[in-house]
């Protein structure tokens, strides 16, 4: 197992366990499941296995190895610490980001206070998404959102799982870094959900670029007003739009002068004009370069790429960003 | 002569030994205090800075190098280890192998050791609130200690040297 933050976290029984997974699976390895009581699941690109004690992998569940109470206590507490009260926020939202950037989802008992969820409790289902930074899948395309000294705002849309967090990350570093024929923007990435950069008590885990600011947990509305007015950035990168504030604060962004780097789930331009906070935004042309991605060839297939009149820049040219 | 050496040897040995116990019930109440003060800072730490127990303890053994801060330091080295056990269990730990070298006495382990059972396991309201309790509980313990270090101090080490005094007229 190459992750060694993700083998700090996990308590002994289920830490040999994993560490005698066949290697070629440990290596695309992209989720962890925990569930007490019930079979442990890991899942690669193309299978979800059930493990045994010996960490072989197969599809019956019957001879997996079932984590008890006392492990799902003992991942707990490793993953906080020893302290859940320093996990507040964390459990209010449902996951921990540990360092490395990865991400542990978490399930139990909500606890509800004044309608709104005030925290977790008898945590018992795990989801340990091992995050992965892919360098280098956003150089064939950042020649055309930066080019000639003009920076394009860029949307993103993608079916879940098809790599967008992690082009638009690369993206981010490409252009905060600087390169051939375009200098080092300043970039400011709000990452309401720790995915983009997955910051760790601020510090982000993954390689965002140089000249790169990242305001880590901040809902994306209120985070964009906030880059703009304090960090002056060039380019603001922020991943899944969806509420209607979010598409006020693109347009304020835009209109102050500062270019938008954004994803947003969905299958087709067509599709998302249909949703009533994007087809303004489509509608005025906001977007000057959008990329359609797929998992048609892999996760982070580029189906297409279209300007803002919706022509096609790169016809029907399928290419694969991530492997 | 040789009785004269034995004689004050003797003396020696017992007033030590009186002065021993003195210190004892000298150092409980000092040391009781110091605890309250690192258990305040503790709450501090939880409730303010929302800093990870075994960090927070850390910082209290770093503030300052006593028997008690050394219960903590301990405390911190048994949390880092994370070998999986529970928070309980790596405080419970780090008392068994400091608590012989403080003056420190069952009643306030036992008051530790309940506080040990929520550490950690609760939002910051309620861990502040058990560890103003535990404080309270000692405040009470020291009291009584001091009480005790009235009563008893003096008393040990007059014993200590008049047992010595009486064996050695005894003996002569």
């Amino acid at each position: 197992m190459p992750y060694q933050a993700i083998c700090k976290i996990l308590p002994p029984g289920l830490r040999e366990v994993i560490h005698s997974l066949p290697k070629g699976v440990s290596a695309t390895i992209e989720e962890i499941r925990v569930r007490q009581g019930r079979p442990l699941e890991v899942i690669t690109p193309t299978h979800a296995w059930f493990v045994d004690k010996a960490g072989a992998l197969s599809k019956n569940p019957e001879c997996a190895w079932i984590p008890t109470r006392g492990d799902c206590v003992k991942l707990l507490n490793l993953i906080s610490n020893h302290s859940l009260y320093a996990l507040e926020e964390e459990l209010k939202r449902g996951f921990v980001t540990i360092e490395g950037g990865h991400r542990i989802g978490l399930a139990g008992r909500v606890v509800v206070e004044q309608g709104g969820v005030k925290h977790l409790r008898d945590i018992t289902g795990f989801n340990i998404r091992i995050a992965r930074q892919v360098k280098g899948v956003g150089e064939r395309w950042i020649s055309t959102v930066l080019h000639g000294g003009r920076i394009e705002n860029l949307l993103i849309v993608s079916p879940p799982q098809c790599g967008k967090t992690t082009l638009v990350r690369d993206l981010a570093r490409l252009a905060g870094t600087g390169g051939q024929g375009y200098p080092a923007y300043k970039v400011g990435i709000v990452d309401e959900r720790s995915e983009i950069a997955g910051c760790l008590h601020g510090v982000p885990q993954h390689d965002v670029g140089l000249r790169t600011d990242v305001l880590d947990g901040c809902p994306k509305a209120e985070g964009m007003m906030m880059m703009i007015r304090s960090m002056s950035p060039d380019i603001l990168v922020v991943d899944e739009l969806g509420r209607a504030e979010d598409t006020e604060a693109i347009h304020e962004a835009v209109y102050a002068g500062v270019s938008v780097f954004a994803t947003v789930h969905g299958r087709s331009v067509e599709e998302l004009m249909h949703r009533p906070t994007f087809s303004p935004l489509l509608g005025e042309g906001v977007f000057s370069r959008i990329m359609i991605l797929s998992r048609a060839q892999g996760p982070g297939t580029v189906e297409r790429v279209l300007d803002a009149s919706g022509r096609l820049l790169h016809p029907n040219r399928r290419e694969v960003v991530a492997g | 002569m040789m009785k004269l050496i034995g004689g004050l040897l003797v003396i020696l040995a017992t007033s030590w030994l009186g002065f021993t116990f003195a210190g004892r019930v000298r150092d409980r109440p000092k040391q009781l205090r110091q605890l309250r003060s690192y258990l305040a800072i503790l709450k501090t730490e939880i409730e303010y800075g929302t800093r990870p127990l075994a960090e927070a303890c850390a910082n209290i053994a770093s503030q300052e190098e006593t028997a008690v801060s050394r219960l903590f330091q301990a405390s911190a080295d048994q949390l880092l280890k994370g070998d999986g056990s529970s928070t309980y269990e790596c405080f419970r730990r780090a008392i068994e192998q400091e608590w012989q070298r403080t003056a420190l006495q069952q009643s306030e382990q036992t008051v530790l050791l309940q506080l040990c059972q929520v550490l950690g396991s609760s939002d910051r309201q309620d861990q502040a609130h058990h560890l103003t309790m535990a404080c309270n509980q000692l405040e009470l313990e020291e009291n009584r200690a001091r009480e005790e270090q009235d009563r008893y101090e003096k008393m040990y080490k007059t014993m200590g040297v008049l047992t010595g005094v009486l064996l050695v007229i005894l003996m002569i």
